[in-house]
């Protein structure tokens, strides 16, 4: 077996190792769908029943999350503590790395949304999306631009605790003003102007068309803006790619 | 025996920190050369250049017949690097670690040798992160040495260990050494360099100050004392005889620096048995790199008083 693929099996499992980091990426959105279930229960969301509109939202949340924190915060930490540092020595070249971190980020990602829908189903008769071929490609576009997206702004921290502060600022950020916990409706216009200047939004907005109403190819700017984002982040994350915190 | 590495006048500075100045050394295929000098003299920074990690700002770098700074996927090949404190992933296996460093070479080396050597077999399924100090310098010691690499660069390796496991890590040193492989070794334990080096490079504000087997050095070095207690003697009569170089006294212990040693301890006895004198506890006491390097430091701060 190559290096790539040993590298991409051994990160997955060691995610599965830290007990804490699977209970809050698996369950953690299970209990806010949970929890908001009860209150928005009866609600509609924009024409949309409750979980209609949140599972789509937090499996948007949860590609954030496992950006952040799975891949991002863990880059970070490796920085810190020198595994990376470790690699430069040897022949791996730093593409396999970010690639094989990318993979393990999609697979925990995809258990994650397959729970979520699974819950969304069993508690509140979540069907199936209705596109989903097009809900699939687009969870796949809002990967590509939030991983790297991720990488690149945690790599901008000094240490692990600055790279799992600016993790923490941008979730919050996004994860209340994107639409993803509180209707957007119920905001003041200026932060609905706000929610448009966050990714999170345009992929909350794809995926829940995606799953509800329309195929992907009726949502050009959702999918434009999500695309831009991912040329831009990898370029940036690739081209500031750093081995080590020292210079 | 060939030379594996070439450095000419290698200059590093760092802002307006002139981190490395002019130093020139081979190194020479099958011995274990260390570098050595107090924190921030340099070691990590030349080292560093070797591995092709830092860019050089003057003078030539040859390591393996390759520029490192052009040419390092080709120099990770043949050469293993031992960091200053860095780690592996903390749930990682130890036998996972091995599997997966062992397929970033291409050359298909068989690791169960080095396993072997370091008597890794019994923590194989422990993970990383559970290890002691010792045991994870010697898992990170094979992760560096398992592709059978020409060069091992060794930073610091015995930072932390206990004075046992550090003694346990020079033997399986002087091993990979008789195996064939070169080893560059830096440290500030002058311990560790005297007993373990082939060769050394004492390094200093960014400069080499001295270069030789250690045992050389210290025979060059005027470094050799008498030392003794007494508390009836005057220093300065001490400082009068014959061949003494510098005295020390701390609390009446007087350390006798001097070039002629059988000579000035026949004036010092005669001295002291002519004016009824006590001295006791007296010893022939040869210097340690320790020594030297102090006498480096003190006349690196002289220099810079002066100028």
């Amino acid at each position: 077996m190559n290096a790539l693929a040993k590298l991409t099996i051994l990160e997955t499992k060691m995610f599965f190792r830290d007990k804490m980091q699977v209970f809050w990426t698996f369950l953690f959105p299970v209990l806010m769908i949970w929890l908001f279930g009860s209150m928005f229960k009866d609600g509609k969301i924009g024409g949309l029943t409750f979980a209609e509109a949140y599972v789509p939202s937090w499996i948007g949340v949860n590609i954030v999350t496992t950006a952040f924190f799975t891949l991002g915060t863990v880059l970070a930490s490796y920085r810190e503590t020198g595994v990376l540092r470790r690699y430069q020595s040897t022949p791996l070249k730093p593409w396999k790395i970010l690639f094989a971190h990318t993979v393990q980020g999609t697979v925990i990602f995809a258990i994650s949304a397959v729970i979520l829908a699974i819950f969304g189903s069993l508690l509140f008769h979540l069907g199936m999306p209705k596109y989903l071929g097009s809900t699939l490609l687009a969870l796949v576009i809002s990967i590509v631009s939030f991983f790297p997206l991720a990488l690149f702004l945690t790599s901008l921290g000094k240490n692990t605790q600055t790279s799992a502060a600016i993790s923490s600022l941008c979730l919050n950020l996004m994860m209340f003003l994107s639409g993803a916990t509180f209707p957007l409706q119920m905001m003041p216009d200026f932060l609905q102007y706000v929610a448009k200047a966050l990714p999170l939004y345009y992929v909350i907005e794809l995926l829940r068309a995606t799953w509800n109403t329309a195929p992907i190819w009726e949502r050009g700017t959702d999918v434009i803006v999500l695309l831009g984002i991912a040329v831009i982040s990898i370029v940036l994350s690739s081209r500031f790619f750093r081995w080590s915190d020292k210079s | 025996m060939s030379t594996v590495i070439t450095v000419q006048q290698l200059s590093k500075r760092y802002g307006t920190v002139q981190a490395v100045n002019d130093i020139s050394f081979n190194v020479e295929r099958g011995e274990i050369f260390g570098i050595i000098g107090p924190n921030g003299a340099g070691k990590t920074t030349t080292i560093e250049i070797l591995e092709g990690l830092r860019k050089r700002d003057g003078g030539l770098v040859e390591v393996l017949g390759l520029d490192p700074q052009k040419n390092r996927t080709a120099l990770n090949e043949k050469i293993g690097v031992q960091y200053q404190a860095t780690s592996i992933q903390k749930k990682m296996k130890v036998k996972e670690a091995v599997d997966l460093f062992s397929s970033f070479y291409s050359r298909k080396e068989n690791s169960k040798d080095i396993i072997e050597i370091l008597g890794l077999e019994e923590k194989m399924n422990h993970f990383f992160g559970d290890l002691s100090g010792g045991w994870k310098q010697r898992v990170t010691l094979a992760l560096a040495t398992l592709h059978q690499p020409e060069i091992v660069f060794l930073d610091e390796p015995s930072m932390g260990l206990d004075p046992h496991a550090r003694r346990e890590l020079w033997s399986i040193i002087q091993l990979l050494r008789d195996r064939g492989c070169t080893i560059v070794v830096t440290t500030h334990y002058m311990e560790e360099a005297e007993k373990l080096c082939d060769r050394v490079a004492m390094i200093y504000n960014g400069e080499i100050k001295a270069l030789n087997e250690p045992r050389l050095l210290l025979d060059e070095m005027a470094v050799n004392y008498l030392s003794f207690y007494s508390n009836e003697i005057d220093e300065l009569q001490l400082a009068a005889l014959p061949g003494v170089v510098k005295v020390e006294n701390e609390e009446f212990f007087f350390k006798v620096f001097t070039e002629t040693m059988q000579q000035t301890a026949y004036y010092l006895f005669k001295h002291c048995e002519e004016h009824a004198i006590s001295l006791t506890d007296f010893k022939f006491e040869k210097g340690t790199l320790d020594d030297l390097f102090v006498h480096f430091l003190e006349k690196g701060k002289k220099d810079e008083r002066i100028g």
